[in-house]
């Protein structure tokens, strides 16, 4: 254990340390006394000119207004000898020169420092950062890229998987649900050579398939319907971003229009994205999903942190990089300076949040009730509040008679004390439950409205004429607001574009465009991270495992691709496919790839040639993540409610996680609605629901490409003995009973295919004949071939 | 993601062991909580977080500022003050405020301990203290963040999850995190607080209830029998035991069996090691468990002295969420707090010392900001204190500390730390290293980057080890 890790570490750390140290010394030893001799009487104290602080070498790498003083190994790229050759102006010292030997003694000991990593380009960036080009094959294909690696290594893949291992896999896989016992009969026996290819795209036009991959998406942008922090106020439109999502999947929106939508929906004008307007400022909630600290003190501070969160987001999920950490420094591994990060954080300076009006769509509100049930909502909310009211008073009438109070004598306020003390006797139990039960209801109806308002969770830009000019961006020494260095343009990462200017900026109407340039820059067919970081997840999804496995990390800290030329194939197939993710999602489920066993017989072999299986010389299995086992659980009892789409519902939550809170009070929906699946479930960041918590659900903070996958004891009592599993190995068994009929083994038999896509074997039958079916329910929910998908 | 870079690691420096013994060796390494070697001689095995919720006035327990009687009722001039961060607490004018309670001199170390903890002061020569805790934002969710994670934003993993990833825990039929709070009224963003942000969830803490189950569903609902029970989980074993006899190749479905027999473990385990009712009466009385004040605090310092000595890494006990908070009748709300806290804790430093299981066990009482000498002029006669992240006091005991020993100190008012100034990280760094483990070297990769809990900072706080 401590060996892995401090290997780990020291494999990690040693490089950046030792070019440190090494640049440390050449500083001390040779740098230091020429700039304490020549620069030092301007460029110290608290208010160094320029704002340079030519304090330690750390100083010169942060620089000042300028940017950084030095580039360790290139004097000709470092500002301190630029100004000193007078190659910029004003020449340095100011009204003097430096005598030659000494310039060139300056010159000759950064030349002698060790560049910093990110300067150096190396293979990597170049592949990275280059153009997607797609690989030069006869016959390119998934299986023909994936045998040659295998080939290489004297690896042959495993034989396909059975039918039966197939369905299953196929299900979960694109529709997060079992297949049902009578479809897997129907594959089963369907003979033509193109059934699984059928059966792909059935669950490909299924809606439950935008349901399952939209919580993908989900995870990735963090989302979630309240703040977050002390108050973790509700977002009360949210969901419509949640519902977009799974439209967006659903009718196959172009992977680029997409990302268009979610960054500048707004501002877009795209002709595939149809004229309905408020589909797209809906899609701007992309950007408001990060925590948000409504009682923040710094006001100022809160703008930044939302500036930053979005910036880094943005770099995450679009193009796979760890830019959040140029915020306050140069990436420590990859090409982009600190500049860089400010330049991206600059095509959000004009953007605030914004509650935007935008009428229900059609697919939001097919039947055009939408006016009529706000109307009715806000009515009941205001009755609520009435009667509560009415019925404050009359206690509060009672409270003073039976204190004797005066007219206006302040202390009848008091009444709620004693209304909460159980012991005074100036209430009744009844009046007590009474007043419970009235405050209850008006908070309850009263929350409602909200989420049925025409509201778009969104942004908009502050833009002349509003203001007299879009805020500027500055370069924010350490991340520091009050160290505000150079002032930064617009502008795209300089390791891709190879370019440090300022973005062109189109016009966008009344907004200021910025976004509207970052959107269709990221989203372009040049772009060389977009889609390959998105067809990289899309793989991750189906293999268990992402071609690159750290998916939004394709720096140099992060993995090495194990199949270069498949990544950049698949990426030319998405653009060359109209970014239709349904495409891809064909082209690799119908590979052998795909469809290839979890098992092989030389696993023994293999597994010490390529433990991780990175050359696919097996299917690797799926864990069902928390969504799927609950809604599985649901489905197979006959409970789930198929209704999609609306305000989250709210489940039964044990007290200890749903109470205690200052500023709500969680109100559970209707049992019937709590039987939706996952997606549809309320999701409060203060809030986690147990079961989802158990099973390594995405915690909604930040960012998550990849869940954790553990395997705890509280999984199992979850599994075992919580209220939701027992309900539902009730209606498992009546539903079994009612589908079976009478006959025991029979039922077994269903019982088995409910939940596992398989009959009993003679010996699991004879086995099972001992329980009840309600036993054996509980039992198939917790098998490890309940949960793990070959 | 854990589990997968170990198991990567173990079959790199593996190659050529056979497979079978391979696979046995993964099964247990996949265990996340086995105890692990620290990186060096650990002075303390287990840790009790007691978390005075809503920030402690230190010169009004720990730190007597004679000055504040003395210029007691006349101006406070922040001027100074420019970067305050609360400036809308701080823009009217301001008195000092003297202190309600009497400070005598305890113990062999001669500790200045106020009328508000009798009990504490007969054990101050088994504590440490640091007076110059300074923290970083005067909000109560980021501080309780602070303060748990070292970081004032949500999402991030704890110290206890980092101490249980780190060593892992000594006791495999019990959670090596427990968290023990006030049910009356949970801290701000619940679980949030003791999760495992980035790091696996095995290590998140699993939090005990005193009532009903400790542990969410840790028994069956009542109409399922033991009999109903037994014939599940044998029936279970029996199909999942087919089952990987047919796919031996995959460690994680043996992982997954043994947990199931984990949780069957810890159904016993767990009410036996819980059940006060063992204890004698005096241990009872002791705790403060026949007094409806102290009972709810003692019940969980006994609950944390039995769970440590039964080899559980980390327990944190809370008191409600902002209970210590006095921005008004600062008197009544710390007697209030004082009364219920008092007695238990001192009582658990001696029940664990007279077991011998002080040395071994570290005891670390703090809140999330200290409070301010002063309170705002039109409040005066509600005699409260504001939250104040320029200075707190704290404690240390057992575990190794320098017991009797004091660090830092603050200015004539207690306004702000003057020496020794420690942070949050300094506190987490000193826990990590009395437990054994270097915080430069307990790293996590995540998100492009080694994480560690001290980040950037981190330093121990020397006068107390």
């Amino acid at each position: 254990m401590r060996d892995w890790r401090t290997l780990w570490a020291a494999v990690l750390a040693l490089p950046a340390l030792g070019e440190v140290a090494g640049n440390e010394a050449i500083y001390r030893e040779r740098l230091a006394p020429l700039l304490a001799a020549h620069c030092a009487s301007c460029h110290t104290g608290a208010a160094p000119q320029g704002g340079l602080a030519m304090t330690g070498l750390a100083g010169l790498l942060t620089g000042g207004k300028h940017g950084p003083a030095i580039a360790p190994g290139s004097a000709a790229a470092s500002l301190v000898v630029q100004y000193a050759r007078g190659e910029k102006n004003p020449k340095m010292p100011l009204g003097g020169s430096l005598p030659d030997s000494v310039v060139a003694a300056l010159a000759a000991a950064i030349d002698a420092m060790k560049p910093i990593p990110n300067a150096a380009r190396d293979a990597h960036a170049e592949w990275l950062f280059s153009k997607v080009k797609a690989p030069a094959a006869s016959k390119p294909s998934i299986d023909a890229f994936v045998r040659a690696r295998l080939e290489a290594k004297g690896l042959s893949p495993a034989p396909p998987a059975s039918r039966r291992a197939l369905i299953r896999r196929v299900y979960f896989d694109l529709i997060g649900l079992p297949p049902p016992p009578e479809e897997v009969d129907r594959f089963l026996k369907d003979e033509s050579p193109n059934a699984y290819e059928q059966l792909v795209d059935r669950l490909l036009a299924d809606p439950r398939y935008g349901e399952r991959w939209a919580r993908h998406w989900l995870d990735l942008v963090r989302f979630a319907e309240s703040d977050g922090f002390a108050i973790d106020s509700e977002r009360p439109t949210a969901w419509r971003y949640r519902d977009y999502v799974i439209r967006a999947f659903n009718s196959d929106k172009p992977y680029d229009l997409f990302v268009k939508e979610q960054i500048a929906g707004d501002e877009v004008n795209d002709k595939r994205a149809g004229d309905d307007r408020a589909e797209r400022l809906v899609a701007l909630g992309f950007l408001r999903m990060g925590t948000w600290e409504a009682d923040a003190n710094f006001k100022t501070q809160l703008r930044q942190d939302f500036l930053n969160e979005i910036t880094g987001t943005t770099g995450s999920v679009f193009l796979g990089l760890t830019i959040g950490c140029a915020r306050c420094h140069d990436h420590k591994y990859d090409p982009i300076p600190q500049r860089d990060f400010y330049r991206l954080q600059a095509f959000f300076a004009a953007t605030r949040i914004d509650d935007r009006p935008a009428g229900f769509t059609k697919s939001e509100d097919p039947a055009g009730a939408g006016k009529r049930l706000l109307r009715r909502l806000e009515d009941e909310a205001e009755e609520a509040a009435e009667q509560f009211k009415k019925l404050e008073e009359k206690l509060k009438q009672k409270y003073s008679e039976a204190r004797n109070l005066k007219p206006g004598d302040k202390s009848a306020a008091d009444y709620q004390k004693a209304l909460k003390d159980k012991k005074d006797p100036v209430y009744t139990e009844e009046e007590r439950r009474q007043w419970a039960e009235s405050r209850d209801r008006s908070r309850r109806l009263g929350e409602l409205p909200a989420r049925h308002r025409p509201l778009a969770y969104a942004v908009s830009d502050v833009t002349p004429p509003h203001v007299p000019a879009v805020a500027d961006t500055y370069v924010l020494a350490g991340g520091e607001l009050a160290n505000k260095g150079e002032k930064v343009e617009p502008g795209f990462l300089s390791c891709v574009t190879g370019d440090s200017g300022p973005a062109k900026i189109p016009f966008a109407g009344g907004s200021s465009g910025r976004r509207l340039a970052l959107a269709e820059w990221i989203a372009s067919a040049d772009n060389p991270l977009t889609a390959r970081v998105m067809v990289n997840r899309i793989w991750q999804h189906h293999f268990g495992e992402g071609l690159v496995r750290t998916p939004s990390d394709f720096g140099r800290n992060g993995e090495r691709p194990s199949h270069p030329e498949l990544l950049d194939w698949l990426a030319a197939q998405l653009v060359e496919k109209k970014w239709s993710l349904k495409a891809l999602h064909k082209l690799m489920l119908t590979s052998n790839t795909y469809r290839q066993s979890s098992e092989h017989p030389l696993t023994k072999k293999y597994a010490e040639i390529d433990p991780n299986n990175q050359l696919l010389w097996r299917m690797n299995w799926l864990r069902l993540e928390s969504e799927a086992v609950r809604d599985t659980i649901l489905s197979i009892s006959g409970q789930l409610e198929k209704s999609g789409g609306g305000p989250g519902v709210f489940l039964d939550v044990a007290s200890d996680v749903a109470e205690g809170f200052e500023f709500f009070k969680w109100f559970p929906s209707p049992p019937k609605e709590q039987n939706r699946r996952t997606i549809y479930t309320f999701q409060r960041r203060s809030v986690v629901m147990p079961m989802m918590e158990v099973f390594d659900a995405a915690n909604m903070a930040e960012s998550c490409a990849r869940r954790n996958v553990t395997t705890v004891a509280p999984q199992a009592f979850t599994l075992l003995n919580s209220d939701f599993t027992r309900r539902a190995a009730r209606h498992f068994a009546e539903r079994v009973t009612e589908m079976a009929g009478p006959d025991r083994d029979r039922r077994i038999d269903y019982a088995f295919r409910l939940a596992l896509a398989r009959s009993p074997s003679a010996d699991e039958a004879a086995r099972a004949r001992g329980a009840d079916l309600e036993r054996l329910g509980v039992v198939l929910f917790n098998l490890n071939e309940f949960i793990y998908v070959e | 993601m854990w589990n997968e870079s170990r198991r990567r690691f173990l079959y790199q420096s593996l190659t050529g062991v056979g497979g079978i013994a391979l696979m046995d060796l993964l099964r247990a390494e996949a265990n996340p909580l086995a105890a692990r070697q620290p990186h060096h001689p650990a002075k303390a095995k287990s840790v009790i977080f007691l978390s005075m919720l809503g920030g402690v006035s230190h010169m009004d327990t720990f730190d007597p500022k004679p000055a504040l009687t003395k210029f007691d009722n006349t101006v406070m001039d922040w001027s100074k003050e420019k970067a305050t961060d609360q400036a809308n607490l701080f823009a009217k004018p301001r008195l000092i405020l003297g202190s309600p309670f009497k400070f005598q001199k305890h113990g062999q170390c001669g500790r200045d301990v106020s009328e508000l903890f009798p009990h504490l002061a007969t054990c101050v020569d088994d504590m440490a203290f640091v007076r110059s805790i300074q923290t970083e934002n005067g909000n109560h969710p980021a501080a309780v963040f602070l303060m748990n994670t070292g970081w004032t934003m949500p999402g991030k993993p704890s110290v206890g999850a980092w101490v249980t990833y780190g060593l892992g825990t000594g006791n495999q039929n019990l959670p090596g995190f427990v968290v023990l709070p006030d049910f009356r009224s949970i801290t701000f963003s619940g679980s949030q607080q003791w999760g495992s942000g980035f790091l696996p969830a095995s290590f998140q803490g699993t939090m005990l209830r005193w009532k009903g189950d400790p542990i969410q569903n840790l028994t069956p609902p009542q109409e399922v029998t033991p009999h109903m029970q037994r014939q599940e989980m044998d029936l279970l074993r029996a199909y999942n035991q087919q089952h990987l006899e047919a796919h031996f190749t995959n460690p994680d479905l043996q992982a997954r069996i043994d947990a199931y027999e984990l949780a069957y473990r810890m159904q016993s385990e767990v009410p036996g090691v819980l059940d006060i009712a063992q204890e004698t009466e005096a241990t009872r009385t002791m705790y403060g468990l026949n007094d409806p004040v102290t009972e709810s605090f003692g019940r969980r310092c006994l609950m944390a002295r039995k769970l440590v000595e039964k080899g559980v890494r980390f327990v944190q006990i809370y008191t409600p969420s902002q209970s210590w908070d006095s921005h008004t009748e600062l008197e009544r709300r710390h007697r209030q707090n004082a009364l219920e806290t008092d007695q238990p804790i001192a009582a658990l430093i001696q029940d664990l010392k007279r077991r011998g299981l002080l040395d071994s066990t570290l005891l670390v009482w703090m809140g999330e900001f200290g409070r301010t000498p002063d309170c705002p002029a039109d409040l005066r006669d509600k005699a409260g204190r504001d939250h104040n992240t320029r200075a707190m006091t704290i404690w240390m005991a057992g575990g190794g500390v320098n017991a009797g020993t004091i660090a830092g100190a603050t200015d004539e008012l207690g306004f702000k730390a003057v020496e020794d100034i420690y942070r949050m990280r300094d506190v987490h760094a000193t826990v990590l290293h009395l437990m054994g483990l270097n915080d430069l070297r307990l790293t996590y990769h995540h998100a492009g980057r080694n994480w560690r809990l001290t980040d950037t900072g981190g330093q121990v706080i020397r006068q107390v080890v």
